[in-house]
């Protein structure tokens, strides 16, 4: 069978990886609505799981190692957005909005 | 009793003090009589110790006395730093000594019937006391530092018996001016001392006259000491430029001005001068020409102010700056010329002393002090007219007053000098002569310029009359002690003159009567009294076109030469001044930038700082991004 290793490069996932994983940190950056936020964090994470699966694929293809990082980041980022959701709630709450401009009573 | 009791004599004045300061309040008559009976003991002790001084001195032309009684209170022998207190006597300490006791009972004594009614009685007595504690002192005293503690002791007490009447803005002024004038001397006093004693390492007198005779001192060195020292004569005698508080000080009561500023604290600077003149003789000789030059200074400066002044008392305060600038000229002559020095402070004690009394009991009176209200007072106060008269003539100088005797032995001693100083001298005399007569003639005779006040005016009672007569006695005939015959018949074993210089010469010169000197000086007093009689005689016309005729000079005499005006323009511009500069300094650099300054740099740092927390989430994304940022660069940068 031919693997993938013999016909994408490594490099070329890597660079999806990137490029998913700079359309995140933008989106995070730029967003305004706090669920957009948590939509492009998990865009972020999403990249990272390619990240070590494509390394996993490429450099261990015995034990496949980075598989389980990937899985472990699935993990993750499930729990995080449950408990992200639970917090935007909260402060939906209180503040009836999830704009996070709006969300400054730490401010000085 | 004798020498060895010595210490008693500033001692029971101190007790007194003490006894007055705490108790006045509660004992009967506010407690005059603890003062008076004091000074009545110190007088009598003194005599004892006088008496035992001069038995116990060789008969004529012999060697030096100096013996010493006191103990170390303070010794820090690391620094040769000692405190001692230690009294000495000899003829110096005896001729002040009686200026002190005698004057300062008659001053007592009198104070009963001047100060009656008075406030705080009770407190003047005190500060009287002290002041007679502290005088004696500074005379008894063997050592620099003991003399440099009393020296301020006296002018504490001027102070506060200047400031008595201290309700009165004037006399409030007068005190603080007394008391700065001559706290510029003191320190410059203190500087002298200091240098004498880094030399020497002792305070002791005898011990740094013993060094500056034998050369111990390097001669400059010795030279500005001594100048120094002398700068706190010029301030505690009335100097130029520092006469300027002498005059102001009448606005104490009129005792005070006869004892202190007339009697005892103002000569204190001419005791000094004699004291220290073996260290005179050791420096250059400009030290003494110094010295001559400013007592000339002082003593034309205050005849001509003395010849326009209105206040009697004023006047007479004058007089006693010309008789200090006189002393001073005189000491300016060097060793011989300390005899006629103290003659003229002996003598001076007891005229001046009756000059104020008797200004005081014309006060007492009519309660004035302008000569524009007084006059023809001769027929109501016989006794004052007679005495004051005497005072003044002494002053002036005529014979055979004891103030002629005086004069004529500082005129002896110029003319073996200089003569261009003998010639000053003399200038002075009749126009001495002049203000004297002007004094008495506008106060005691003509016609009374206020009737309602002639009226009510009247001999004072015995206790301010008695001090007079014997003040005016002594002030006749005490001149005569400078002839051998009535010094040994005193007891003294010579003349005046020869007792006090042996103090400092083994071989002190004789006395001899000048005669042409003493002519010219009769014929120059006699002249300048004839004239001040046609001057100011009835309505005092003569005098009158003088003053509008030579307007400049009145004007300038009557406004002692500017030179208060000079004074406060100094203070007002450069010292307070100095002190606006230095309180702007003080505002901006120490305590807004100094002190300030870091907790105002602090808090805006701080504000600076807190715009970061926006409480916006997007902003602290952004900020770790870069950190994350920042991180990877310099960590893949220096990892390489």
């Amino acid at each position: 069978m031919e693997t993938a290793a013999e016909q994408i490069s490594l490099e070329a996932f890597l660079f999806v990886a990137a490029i998913i994983f700079s359309l995140g940190v933008y989106g995070v950056l730029s967003r305004r609505n706090a669920v957009q936020i948590l939509m492009s964090v998990e865009l972020m994470l999403n990249a990272v799981a390619v990240n070590f699966v494509a390394f996993a694929v490429y450099t261990d293809p015995e034990l496949f190692r980075g598989l389980i990082f990937g899985i472990f980041v699935i993990i993750i980022a499930a729990a995080e957005v449950g408990l992200a959701l639970g917090i935007i709630l909260n402060v939906f709450r209180s503040q009836a909005t999830v704009n996070v401009d709006e969300v400054s009573e730490l401010k000085w | 009793m004798g020498m060895e009791q010595a210490w008693l004599l500033p001692a029971i004045p101190a007790v007194a003090f003490v006894v007055l300061a705490l108790f006045h309040g509660y004992l009967p008559r506010q407690g005059d009589w603890v003062a008076i009976g004091a000074s009545i003991a110190s007088f009598g002790l003194f005599l004892f110790v006088a008496i035992d001084l001069f038995d116990q001195l060789p008969a004529a032309g012999a060697a030096l006395v100096n013996n010493t009684a006191g103990f170390d209170w303070v010794e820090i022998p690391e620094i040769d730093f000692v405190l001692r207190i230690g009294f000495r006597v000899d003829q110096l300490t005896v001729v002040m000594l009686s200026a002190v006791t005698f004057v300062g009972m008659l001053v007592h004594i009198y104070s009963t019937g001047y100060m009656k009614g008075e406030r705080r009685y009770g407190w003047y007595y005190a500060v009287l006391a002290l002041f007679v504690a502290s005088m004696m002192t500074l005379v008894l005293a063997d050592n620099f530092l003991l003399l440099y503690i009393t020296w301020e002791g006296v002018g504490i007490c001027s102070y506060l018996l200047i400031g008595h009447y201290y309700e009165r803005r004037s006399a409030a002024e007068a005190a603080k001016k007394a008391f700065i004038t001559t706290r510029i001397g003191d320190v410059l006093l203190l500087i002298g001392i200091v240098l004498l004693w880094r030399e020497a390492g002792t305070f002791d007198m005898s011990e740094i006259f013993h060094m500056a005779e034998e050369g111990g001192f390097d001669k400059t060195y010795l030279t500005m000491a001594t100048l120094f020292l002398f700068g706190g004569a010029m301030g505690k005698s009335a100097q130029f430029p520092f006469h300027v508080w002498l005059p102001d000080a009448m606005e104490g009561p009129t005792p005070v001005s006869a004892l202190i500023h007339a009697a005892t604290m103002v000569v204190a600077g001419i005791y000094l001068v004699a004291r220290v003149m073996p260290l005179f003789e050791a420096s250059f000789d400009g030290a003494l020409y110094f010295v001559v030059a400013i007592g000339l200074i002082t003593t034309f400066l205050s005849v001509f102010m003395g010849l326009v002044m209105t206040d009697i008392k004023r006047v007479v305060a004058y007089s006693t700056l010309n008789s200090l600038g006189l002393m001073m000229v005189a000491l300016g002559f060097g060793e011989a010329g300390v005899g006629a020095a103290m003659l003229y402070l002996f003598a001076h004690a007891f005229f001046k002393a009756l000059l104020f009394l008797g200004c005081g009991s014309v006060i007492h009176a009519t309660k004035r002090q302008e000569v524009s209200e007084l006059g023809g007072l001769r027929k109501k106060m016989p006794i004052t007219n007679a005495t004051f008269l005497i005072g003044a003539l002494s002053m002036a100088g005529m014979v055979p007053l004891a103030g002629f005797f005086a004069k004529d032995e500082i005129l002896v001693q110029a003319n073996d000098f200089n003569i261009v100083v003998l010639v000053l001298i003399l200038i002075t005399l009749p126009l001495t002569a002049m203000y004297m007569w002007r004094v008495y003639a506008l106060t005691f005779l003509g016609q009374p310029k206020d009737e309602r006040v002639h009226e009510h005016a009247h001999e004072q009672a015995p206790v301010m009359v008695y001090p007079l007569i014997a003040l005016a006695g002594l002030a006749a005939v005490v001149g005569f002690v400078v002839f051998e015959p009535v010094g040994e018949a005193i007891g003294l074993g010579q003349g005046f003159l020869e007792t006090v210089e042996n103090v400092l010469v083994a071989d002190p010169h004789h006395f001899e009567f000048d005669w042409p000197i003493a002519i010219i000086s009769t014929l120059l007093v006699g002249g300048g009294l004839l004239a001040a009689m046609r001057i100011w005689s009835g309505d005092a016309t003569i005098a009158k076109e003088a003053g509008a005729r030579y307007r400049f000079a009145h004007q300038l005499f009557l406004n002692k030469f500017y030179l208060d005006d000079v004074y406060q323009w100094i203070i007002t511009n450069v010292v307070i001044g100095f002190g606006k500069f230095i309180a702007v300094f003080d505002r901006t650099v120490i305590n807004d930038t100094g002190v300030d300054g870091p907790g105002d740099v602090a808090n805006g740092t701080g504000f600076l700082l807190k715009l970061q927390q926006t409480g916006k989430m997007p902003n602290y994304a952004l900020a770790m991004l870069i950190g994350v940022l920042v991180l990877a660069i310099v960590g893949f940068s220096v990892k390489g």
